[in-house]
């Protein structure tokens, strides 16, 4: 018989990018997110140890870091400007010759200068539902507001987003 | 009009952000995205949110990342340290 800790493990993992995602958005260094990620399971395991178990574990995972980010990680976050890039910045992809590695670090640089220049609502809104494929039904439990103020900040966080990097991105096609 | 149509439009009055966001995030019902497609060949606001919208949440999936390998075994380890009565899980940033 599986004991608790093995099916929650097996209930959970499949979320851990979903929290990731969000855990580097709400922090400023890869560390942070990181430590995020890891507290967030804890935090997640102790409630499922006292039975407190959720219908869908992805918008309880993220409800969960998100409350956990915005209480313990705020508090020592430092302003973007101060943030080194590079830790912004995912490793290129190993198949990718230079060329279109070079192309694909600048537009990720832009990109995540771009994404942490969103307020924070509209980035946590798109983290959610864009990145992490949560409903808005499911955002807005996770966020704790109106389905309605979900899909306003959703829209207004992919506006931004389209005009700052619209004109980069529609050039790489062409 | 249909009477289907006056109904939505009477509890939705026209709200392009809202009816873009809902179109893009592909949470418009099968009855409510045929009305809004053909209000779209007509409504320069909405069809605009909507170009907006989708070329936004294009960008937004170019951040997408994978977790890294080495953090699924710490979250791994950590839970286990947890229920086998460790304090809470090996210190951050191990």
């Amino acid at each position: 018989m599986a004991s608790d800790q093995d099916e929650f493990l097996r209930a959970t993992m499949g979320a851990t990018d979903l929290v990731f995602n969000l855990s580097r958005r709400m922090t400023d260094s890869r560390q942070d997110a990181e430590d995020l990620v890891q507290e967030t399971f804890l935090r997640a395991f102790r409630a499922w140890m006292d039975l407190r178990r959720p219908k869908r574990v992805e918008p309880w995972l993220a409800t969960i870091c998100l409350n956990l980010a915005r209480s313990r990680f705020r508090t020592r976050a430092r302003r973007p400007s101060e943030v080194p890039l590079e830790e912004w910045m995912v490793e290129p992809r190993p198949t990718a010759d230079p060329e279109s590695r070079a192309i694909e670090g600048i537009r990720r640089e832009e990109l995540y200068r771009a994404m942490h220049e969103l307020p924070e609502e509209q980035r946590v809104a798109i983290t959610l539902v864009d990145l992490s494929g949560l409903s808005t039904f499911e955002a807005a439990d996770a966020m704790g507001t109106p389905r309605g103020t979900v899909l306003s900040r959703l829209h207004r966080g992919r506006r931004a987003l389209a005009r700052l990097l619209g004109d980069r991105i529609e050039e790489d096609i062409r | 009009m249909t009477r289907w149509t006056r109904r939505w439009l009477r509890r939705r009055p026209h709200d392009p952000e809202r009816n873009a966001a809902e179109y893009v995030s592909g949470e418009l019902s099968k009855r409510a995205t045929r009305w809004f497609e053909t209000h779209l060949l007509h409504c320069e606001d909405c069809w605009r949110e909507v170009l907006l919208g989708r070329l936004g949440r294009r960008v937004a999936e170019e951040a997408r990342e994978q977790a890294p390998a080495g953090l699924r075994d710490r979250v791994r380890a950590a839970v286990q340290f947890t229920s086998e009565g460790g304090p809470a899980g090996p210190p951050l940033g191990s």
